[in-house]
């Protein structure tokens, strides 16, 4: 059998060219490194104890889905137009997905929706917006927490007595609600007379300060409700420095190591915490899984419990007071 | 179900046509590609899977090896805090508490993953600490089950799994804690020695090693109380969660885990001293990678094949069945007509082609042969019959015998005439026979018997005639005339120049399949050379001529019943001449 000599030619020739495509298609593989994405957190505030393990969650959440976490925040929380302006700066930035804790239920809501107008997906924790262009709120829900607050209350004091309320921010979402789901508890018991609201701006001077006003101000009191981490540790200050401890009953928010302090030495009574590492946490998570397109539920509630001395050592509960620092 | 069927048909019929799939050349080819698609189907999903089954059992053992590993480093670690606590218990002594305190401070000092050391008396109190803090009154160590169980079992390494150390105001540090109760040197006394190590060394134990790109390794004390876990701060707010109590009720081991879809080798494996348990957690997913790139290298190498394949198989059999196609173009010309083909079969490839074509050729040969012998057996049968009706209206024989009847006529013998006539009309009835060329031996004696009258009174009764059949051989069929120009020939050259009174003798008798019919004279004879060249004579086209009738009535018979029959003389000068005819019997 005489062999043709051109089409084999033709088929070396097919298999070297075939060869280079193999070697090209590998490389690509290898060269092709991974574009990190970036999830900007805007949170309330830049630095304070509970937004610090806010930080920690979506740390941990960055580091496992392996996307970068750039956390921002005004210095205090009735800085809005500065975060509102911050907000409008992730547009220009070259952000994958914002996570934002809104200073404010309304006026956040504009800058917000350019944001999302910008192609960039946004998820709300800890504060809600009143948008429902946001892809998921996680929080705790603060209608419940306020409940439990004055639930809380009711049954340290009995269903009699003077009580004053420390909140923070009018406005701002999550003192809005606790403030509702507080009053709604006491509602049921009209032997609890709400003598004063305050608002210390979620700073621990001014609801130290605001705590001797109304020290001053209503005798007879018999305990105060104080609605985040700073209005408790200011009230808690204060009553501990007149010497009231023990006579001013105190239920606080959230679970800062100044609390817990003030909890053992049995200045506060007890303290509704919420999971600010899961806020953090599912921020970032759930960012990065609208990034990936895959569905998220609109709201999530992160939890919230109720501790006070007997039940803060207790392994499920020393879990949530006492976060492991991932160094 | 059925149009689908239909349909699918319909795209085969397409397929085929396009393709003209009954094609050698395209039959060879599929075939070549199915099979090669087969075996490398097969051998590619064969080793597929065992190079599969073998990354499955590598990654499981090499897991199973890198949590050993863990293990005996996680195992030198406890021990190292065991020798300190060792160290603390060996130098317990009331009176020298100052010794105590220098070692507690150096060994903190060195050792950054120890948090505290502290020795308690019988009744929870410190005895010596480092580092030192203020103690906070709120804990009872005297009440922790810690503190009993060691000091109830003396000696006991007391491992304690992760919480919260609140000895002293201020400080909450997340601790794994060794205690041991002992006794004390020179005293009825059972003081109770903690250690409490932060996670950093458990945590680089852990950390450093890696399973994969996502595994990781985790630790449980015998309670399936977390010690570590690279996520242990997402487990305790409970978004991750851990089976534990898979791990917990497993013995030491490799197990596949499927979550989420997601397949994992859980790998366990149990601390010496303190009942943890080692978690080994790899995905599958790596070992998805190697069967990835395995994956497309098999599809690489089989489209490569592939295409390999169809080019030799597109090559190969276009060799073989080229050939064939020209063979059949070939053939094309002999079906519209053209026999002057001689396939070149040098050129043909194959040998079973080359015998192919030599046979075509041969047949084509043969064909043309048959052909020319057909085209020349047809001329001469045409000349033949052309001859034989020559003979029927032989014009001499019909005037002369018409003079016959006019001069009979004249000298008034009208029953000559009459017998004349009627003769001939038979003679001339049975000549034509409706233009068959078979009738009966009967009429063909009958014909002859006319011819013979009529001759015989022509020649004024010069001879004599005999006609004699088997009655048998009557009803069998015959070519027709033949006897005719044989008996002209006796008349004209046997019998007229006799003298004496000729003779002739026609006999018709049946030799098995065989009718022969003899005609005897008893003229001259023939002379020898003659006699030879008789039946071969070149046709001169002489009708009448003695010889010519003869050689005409052979070939007839020749052309028609085949070579064995005709005629055969046999001839003795001054004797006569015997003719034998043979034909076959024709029912």
């Amino acid at each position: 059998m005489k062999f043709k000599v051109l089409p084999v030619i033709l088929f070396i020739g097919l298999l070297l060219l075939a060869l280079p495509i193999g070697c090209i298609d590998n490389n690509n593989n290898l060269s092709v490194s991974e574009q990190k994405k970036t999830v900007k957190i805007i949170a309330k505030r830049k630095k304070s104890e509970f937004w610090d393990v806010v930080r920690m969650g979506a740390e941990a959440a960055g580091k496992e889905f392996n996307v970068n976490v750039e956390f921002w925040g005004p210095t205090n929380e009735l800085e809005i137009d500065k975060q509102i302006e911050m907000v409008r700066e992730v547009i220009n930035e070259k952000v994958d997905a914002l996570v934002l804790a809104a200073c404010d239920y309304v006026k956040l809501v504009e800058p917000t929706e350019e944001v999302i107008a910008a192609k960039i997906p946004v998820i709300v924790i800890d504060s809600d917006l009143k948008s429902d262009k946001v892809k998921s709120f996680i929080g705790t829900d603060n209608v419940g927490a306020g409940y439990m607050v004055g639930k809380t209350l009711v049954d340290i004091i009995g269903e009699n007595g003077n009580v004053a309320v420390m909140s923070f921010i009018k406005g701002a979402a999550s003192a809005d609600q606790r403030e509702e789901g507080f009053f709604k508890a006491i509602k049921d018991h009209p032997g609890i007379n709400i003598v004063t609201t305050e608002y210390c701006s979620s700073n621990i001077d001014l609801s130290e300060f605001l705590t001797y006003k109304i020290l001053n101000e209503h005798e007879g009191l018999d305990a105060i409700a104080a609605l985040n981490a700073d209005s408790t540790v200011g009230v808690a200050r204060a009553v501990e420095k007149r010497g009231l401890a023990g006579k001013i009953r105190i239920v606080g928010f959230d679970s800062t190591p100044d609390e817990i302090e003030f909890l053992e030495r049995d200045v506060i009574d007890a303290l509704i915490i919420q999971n600010p590492f899961s806020m953090g946490y599912l921020g970032v998570k759930y960012a990065v899984d609208t990034m990936n397109g895959k569905p998220v539920p609109k709201i999530v509630d992160t939890g919230s419990r109720v501790i006070n001395k007997d039940n803060m050592y207790l392994p499920e509960n020393q879990k949530l007071l006492f976060p492991l620092t991932d160094e | 179900m059925k149009r689908k069927l239909l349909f699918f048909k319909g795209i085969y019929k397409a397929i085929r046509n396009t393709f003209r799939i009954n094609s050698i050349q395209s039959v060879i080819s599929l075939a070549f590609t199915a099979v090669t698609v087969f075996a490398l189907v097969f051998v590619s999903v064969t080793l597929y899977s065992v190079f599969s089954k073998t990354a499955e059992r590598n990654a499981a053992s090499s897991t199973q090896q890198i949590i050993e590993q863990v293990n005996i480093n996680l195992d030198n670690y406890l021990m190292e805090m065991m020798e300190v606590s060792n160290l603390i218990s060996n130098n317990l002594s009331i009176d020298n508490l100052d010794d105590l305190s220098n070692i507690l401070s150096v060994t903190t000092g060195i050792r950054k993953d120890i948090v505290t050391l502290a020795v308690f008396d019988a009744d929870g109190d410190i005895v010596v600490c480092n580092p030192e803090g203020e103690y906070d009154k709120n804990y009872k160590v005297s009440e922790q089950k810690w503190f009993q169980d060691s000091l109830n079992n003396i000696g006991e390494y007391n491992f304690i799994s992760p919480h919260v150390q609140r000895l002293f105001v201020g400080m909450r540090p997340w601790v794994v804690s060794l205690c041991r109760g002992t006794k004390v040197q020179g005293s009825p006394e059972t003081w109770v020695v903690m250690v409490d190590m932060n996670f950093s060394v458990m945590e680089q134990l852990c950390k450093k090693v890696s399973l994969g790109k996502r595994g990781y390794i985790y630790v449980i004390d015998q309670y399936g109380d977390i010690v570590y876990h690279p996520q242990q701060q997402l487990i305790y707010v409970g978004l991750k969660h851990e089976d534990i109590k898979f791990a917990l009720e497993k013995e030491d081991g490799s197990y596949y885990y499927d979550l989420m879809g997601e397949r994992r080798i859980i790998t366990i494996n149990t601390v010496n001293y303190t009942n943890w348990k080692i978690i080994g957690i790899s995905y599958l997913d790596e070992i998805v990678e190697n069967r990835k790139s395995l994956s497309t290298l098999v599809i690489f190498i089989s489209i490569f094949s592939l295409l390999f394949v169809i080019a030799a198989s597109l090559f190969v059999s276009a060799k073989i069945s080229e050939p064939i196609k020209k063979l059949e173009r070939e053939m094309k010309k002999v079906e519209s007509g053209n026999f002057d083909i001689d396939i070149d079969i040098d050129d043909q490839g194959e040998d079973e082609v080359k015998s192919l074509s030599r046979a075509f050729n041969m047949m084509v040969k043969r064909i043309r042969n048959l052909m020319e012998q057909i085209i020349s057996e047809q001329e001469a049968k045409r000349k033949s019959e052309l001859k034989a009706l020559q003979a029927q209206i032989n014009p001499h024989f019909l005037y002369n015998t018409l003079d016959s009847i006019v001069w009979m006529n004249e000298n008034k013998d009208y029953a000559g005439v009459t017998t004349m006539v009627a003769a001939l009309s038979q003679f001339f009835r049975i000549s034509i026979s409706r233009g068959k060329e078979l009738i009966p031996v009967s009429d063909e004696l009958e014909h002859i018997k006319s011819y013979l009258t009529i001759q015989k009174i022509r020649y004024k009764n010069k001879f004599t005639f005999s006609i004699d059949a088997q009655t048998e051989a009557l009803e069998y069929k015959t070519l027709k005339l033949i006897l005719q120009p044989i008996v002209e020939n006796a008349i004209y050259h046997g019998v007229e120049q006799l003298y004496d009174e000729g003779i002739i003798n026609i006999k018709v008798s049946v030799e098995g399949k065989t009718v022969l019919f003899q005609v005897t004279d008893n003229g001259y004879g023939i002379k020898p050379d003659i006699l030879k060249n008789i039946l071969n004579r070149k046709e001169d086209g002489k009708a009448g001529q003695g010889g010519v009738g003869l050689k005409n009535v052979d070939e007839r018979i020749k052309l028609f019943f085949g070579e064995q029959y005709g005629i055969e003389i046999f001839s003795t000068l001054d004797v006569g001449t015997t003719v034998n005819i043979r034909i076959p019997v024709i029912e």
